[in-house]
């Protein structure tokens, strides 16, 4: 544990030395990032100049639920960056060997070698909003609700990082590129409001085929003391540890089916 | 643990002394199926898909014992890589039983990683975008080499290799001879019992050949590190391998001493002679008769070539010098090259 730390801390810092050798190109991933963080809350704004409220949730509310969509999905951006490129990079030529090479496990190597840095500045961004609606929604945090937010936090990471790895996994099957990713990752932006907006068949799946909810919508209903969602609210540890396990099995299965390239 | 391994793998084989790696009918399939060509091809490959089973390794028994350096060579896609990948633990055999430095390693991928070294010519495995210090410092917490002896061995293989030059150049400015060495250097870093590498020397010239060369001896006769490496540059071989394995169609087609396998299966000696005059040129049809050839190598030398069997060399050269004005002459085995390119064309040892 203590040596994987120590070397989540050297990955972390030779990217970021790399990183920093192109300033001007982080830079401009920087605004571009926060350029489409803004538009985002931007577009809710915009929604309740028209309307009062959404079904029956309030504009803090819906922007509370907004901002804590994207303190987990900013993380799993961070990490997530070597999977979408991972049929092409490691597959298809062949980088994968390298990864088998090593003493560390593949799903170390594979998360941690390269960060999208930028994404930081939306679990930042979420935060500052989230606490900005406590506020105005007079929630009164105690020390309990804020271990539940890093626990959630922490188990929406997750949720995403097990839905992604079970995708890209496919590429151990299949090497031509499938393309079911972009799809799916279209669907994260469903998280951003409530579920029950929706319809049936898209609340089921998304909370059941695909458990996106589970990693926004079910832990804020927590926090806006809904609480006729609690009993879901608590399955989220759950949800996310069987995902994670899936996941891990599905990628194992898929490392074992690695057939690496010519030569 | 590991000797415990190490004495399982010795008992199943029924070997008295127990080898670093051993390997009993290992055999590798890849399933791929027939594209087809075109936008209502490539539809079809979607829905419809015919497999074709490839047998990349077929059968393949060998043993290795440590501090051996074994040569492990046949032409493209005869399985040398795929072999390779199986010992390493990238791939997963189909069939077969493999024990090395008494691991299974596709089973025990991530333990076993920290006894080998595995070096390939053709994909550097470093990170491209760091240099090259910062890459052995990574590789010194990922494999938890205590600090005196990375230090240690960073001197050395800074010395022999003269890495001093380039150590803090990104991988990616590197030459392929610069690179070569590093990931050379990386491979041992950790003291590994066993080296793996495959095509080590691929498009090197003479000088960085012969330093990676100089180097795996002395790390072999130092370390005692066990060597496998395939390559089809054969000098590399007769440099420093005594063993040589050949592989062909997935199957090993010879499997001993390398002098022993020239005795063997050179065919036909040469003799390489220097005329005195351009003159004698126009003489020469009369000693290529028989069996024997004579070719042209530059102005005033040429190499005749005959078969062992049908004549002698003392034969062949009293001809020679009844026959023209020759200033000097050299009898040479047929090369190693020649020998192996009829097995590949053969597919046998004969």
């Amino acid at each position: 544990m203590k040596r994987h730390l120590r070397l989540f801390l050297l990955y972390f810092a030779q990217y970021a030395k790399v990183r920093m050798a192109y300033k001007a190109d982080f830079f401009i991933a920087v605004i571009s990032s926060m350029t489409a963080t803004v538009l985002g809350f931007g577009f809710v704004l915009v929604l309740f100049s028209k309307i009062p409220r959404l079904q029956d949730w309030s504009f803090y509310e819906v922007l509370f639920l907004y901002g804590f969509s994207l303190v987990p999905l900013g993380f799993f951006n961070v990490i997530s960056w070597n999977l979408y490129e991972f049929g092409d990079v490691y597959i298809i030529q062949g980088r994968f060997d390298r990864i088998l090479l090593r003493p560390v496990h593949t799903l170390f190597q594979i998360l941690f070698e390269k960060f999208r840095l930028e994404s930081l500045q939306e679990v930042l961004t979420g935060t500052v909003v989230i606490a900005v609606c406590v506020q105005r929604l007079r929630l009164a945090w105690h020390g309990a609700d804020y271990l539940w937010f890093a626990l959630m936090v922490a188990c929406g990471a997750v949720i995403y990082v097990s839905v992604f790895l079970i995708l890209t996994a496919v590429s151990f099957w299949f090497e031509d590129r499938v393309g079911i990713v972009p799809p799916v990752f279209n669907m994260l932006t469903f998280g951003r409001y409530p579920l029950t907006i929706y319809n049936v068949f898209i609340q089921f799946m998304l909370s059941w085929i695909i458990p996106f909810a589970f990693a926004s919508f079910y832990p804020t209903t927590h926090f806006l003391r809904r609480e006729s969602f609690e009993s879901l609210f608590h399955l989220v540890p759950v949800v996310a540890a069987s995902f994670f396990v899936l996941a891990l099995i599905v990628w194992e299965r898929g490392v074992r089916n690695y057939s690496s390239t010519g030569s | 643990m590991i000797g415990a391994h190490a004495a399982n793998c010795a008992q199943w084989a029924g070997y008295s002394m127990s080898p670093i790696v051993l390997v009993e009918n290992l055999t590798k399939e890849f399933r791929t199926f027939r594209r087809r060509e075109g936008v209502w091809g490539a539809l079809q490959n979607l829905f419809v898909r015919e497999y074709l089973t490839v047998r990349a390794v077929d059968g393949v028994s060998l043993s290795i014992e440590p501090g051996e350096m074994v040569g492990y060579i046949g032409a493209n896609g005869a399985g040398k890589s795929t072999t390779i990948k199986m010992l390493t633990g990238i791939l997963v055999p189909t069939s077969g039983k493999l024990v090395a430095n008494g691991f299974v390693p596709y089973r025990d991928r991530r333990h076993y990683t920290r006894h080998i070294g595995v070096v390939f010519g053709q994909r550097t495995q470093l990170w491209w975008d760091i240099a090259v210090i910062e890459s052995f410092k990574l590789l010194k917490e990922i494999y938890s080499i205590p600090e005196a002896n990375y230090r240690q061995r960073l001197g050395v293989f800074s010395e022999i290799l003269g890495l001093n030059d380039y150590l803090h150049t990104p991988v990616r400015k590197l030459s392929l001879g610069e690179r070569m060495r590093c990931d050379l250097a990386a491979s041992l870093l950790h003291n590994p019992p066993l080296l793996f590498l495959d095509e080590p020397t691929i498009g090197l010239d003479v000088v960085a050949k012969d330093h990676i060369r100089e180097f795996l001896k002395e790390v072999n006769r130092t370390e005692r590190t066990t060597v496998m490496l395939t390559t089809h540059d054969l000098s590399d071989i007769e440099e420093l391998c005594r063993r040589i394995l050949i592989i062909d169609k997935g199957k090993i087609l010879f499997d001993g001493d390398l002098q022993e396998m020239k005795k063997r299966l050179a065919k036909f000696n040469q003799v390489k002679f220097f005329l005195k005059d351009r003159a004698q040129v126009a003489r020469l049809p009369l000693i290529a008769t028989d069996g024997i050839s004579c070719e042209r190598v530059d102005e005033l030398t040429y190499l005749m070539r005959f078969e062992r069997e049908q004549h002698s060399s003392a034969e062949v050269i009293r001809t020679l010098v009844n026959t023209l004005a020759v200033r000097d002459i050299l009898v040479e085995e047929e090369p190693i090259e020649d020998i192996v390119k009829r097995i590949y064309l053969s597919g046998e040892v004969a």
